[in-house]
């Protein structure tokens, strides 16, 4: 990743050499006596006037790396731009010519003024309620899309992790039930409290458990595991035996848009709101998976001595 | 005038092939509807389309896969592709494969059946030279 030097120790050397330089003509000048003045004097001007030469070189290529910098961050900018506009014109546009195919409808049913029969009311109203449910389905991207845009500057707490995530786990719980999906906890009973935002990593949570129990679908289990993966870190690991996500999908995984859900039913943007939302945690998230087999997301958080507990 | 044209429609979405299918019908084209490119070429082998109207994102198959492999079972049907998302580089491929136009959802009902009429009748002049031509090399050879 690409960053803005700013007062980097990288950038002093240019001035360190220059300091140096000067240093090693003050000795040569102090030191005449030893080596003959004009010889010492000479010596010291050329050191001097390369050191000088060479740090504007330096400089000038500092400069020159900056600006190419910043002209890659605008260029990937743009780039993420018109990947992220294709993707919202495939979503939105599929909706809208469903609304405009029944409103055509409506518009033949009305044309041949032969609504009076039960059957062609019931298509009207049937053509009606899929407008509204298409309605929804736009409205779903774009309240996600803000949502994803938008700057949530996370507050942090102090919180203990275990409890957001059987929180969690119990809302799940109920409906997974039902389609005998079991959820398997093994919290680590001493796990350090860590630094978060409690609703931000409540929503990735939940979004987790969703998507497991989704590539389930029915009769399965998903494990999640707490544990202290160093000193300064834990990790929150979602493992469920659904089927899976292939090889080649797994780098898309986490971007804008990409779903493996028939039309309709997953805009493509859980996943990518909960990698910003870890990433604004001071966080990760890896993803792991074997087609068939089941698919594994662990949640990395820096894990800092809690100040002012909830 | 009515169209004569026989249409198939693969789009993964469900409520659009289904409504799609039910307004072709009612401007007279015989239409048939599948919701993947494995089905469409199932349905192509099974019986003749003029038209084909196709969808590019789908599972398993995309569109431009499924193009190659329609093509390849009939070169003669016309392919058109209806889709919502707009890709410079998908539509130079669907020409490259053969695509006879590339349309964006949404599309109103009177521009898709002047597409699928001008497809059709292209199909229908193309047919037309082929018998013609048929006709003259067994004219040459008896």
């Amino acid at each position: 990743m690409l960053k803005n030097s700013g007062y980097s120790l990288h950038n002093l050397y240019p001035y360190a050499a220059t300091i140096l330089s000067i240093a090693l003509a003050v000795v040569l000048w102090l030191s005449k006596e030893i080596i003959g003045g004009s010889v010492a004097l000479v010596i010291a001007a050329i050191s001097f006037l390369s050191a000088r030469d060479l740090t504007r070189e330096v400089i000038k290529a500092n400069e020159q790396k900056c600006h190419l910098d910043q002209q890659l961050i605008q260029s990937q900018k743009l780039a993420a731009i018109g990947e992220l506009s294709a993707g919202i014109a495939h979503e939105i546009n599929n909706p809208l010519a469903i609304m405009g195919q029944e409103t055509e409808w409506i518009k033949h049913l009305l044309k041949d003024n032969n609504i009076e029969g039960p059957g062609a009311t019931e298509e009207l109203r049937d053509s009606l309620q899929e407008i509204v449910r298409q309605v929804d389905r736009c409205k779903d991207i774009t309240h996600k899309l803000l949502d994803f845009a938008r700057k949530k500057d996370p507050l942090m707490q102090g919180a203990d992790v275990n409890k957001l995530i059987e929180d969690m786990a119990r809302l799940v719980d109920k409906e997974a039930t039902q389609k005998n999906i079991k959820i398997v906890r093994d919290y680590r009973k001493d796990l350090p409290r860590v630094q978060t935002d409690p609703p931000l990593l409540r929503q990735v949570i939940l979004n987790l458990l969703n998507n497991a129990a989704y590539a389930i679908g029915k009769d399965g289990v998903i494990t999640i595991v707490t544990r202290q993966s160093s000193n300064t870190s834990i990790e929150l690991v979602f493992s469920d035996t659904g089927c899976g996500i292939p090889k080649e999908q797994l780098d898309k995984i986490f971007d804008p848009f990409f779903t493996t859900k028939p039309p309709g039913k997953g805009t493509g943007l859980g996943l990518s709101i909960s990698h910003s939302i870890i990433v604004k945690l001071g966080g990760r998230i890896t993803v792991a998976s074997e087609p068939g087999k089941g698919a594994t997301f662990t949640i990395h958080l820096p894990a800092q001595p809690s100040r002012g507990e909830q | 005038m009515p169209l004569k044209a026989k249409v198939l429609i693969v789009d993964d979405e469900e409520r659009f092939r289904l409504t799609l299918r039910k307004l072709l019908i009612a401007n007279g084209l015989d239409t048939t509807a599948v919701g993947s490119g494995k089905e469409a070429i199932e349905e192509l082998k099974q019986q003749p389309f003029d038209v084909i109207l196709l969808d590019v994102k789908m599972p398993e198959m995309d569109g431009i896969e499924a193009l190659g492999e329609l093509k390849k079972i009939n070169r003669g049907v016309e392919v058109i592709i209806l889709t919502g998302h707009a890709s410079v580089d998908v539509a130079v491929e669907i020409m490259r494969l053969g695509g006879y136009e590339y349309l964006l959802k949404p599309c109103p009902m009177e521009e898709l059946l002047a597409k699928i009429e001008s497809a059709y009748e292209r199909k229908v002049a193309r047919d037309e030279r082929m018998r013609k031509a048929e006709a003259i090399q067994t004219d040459q050879a008896s």
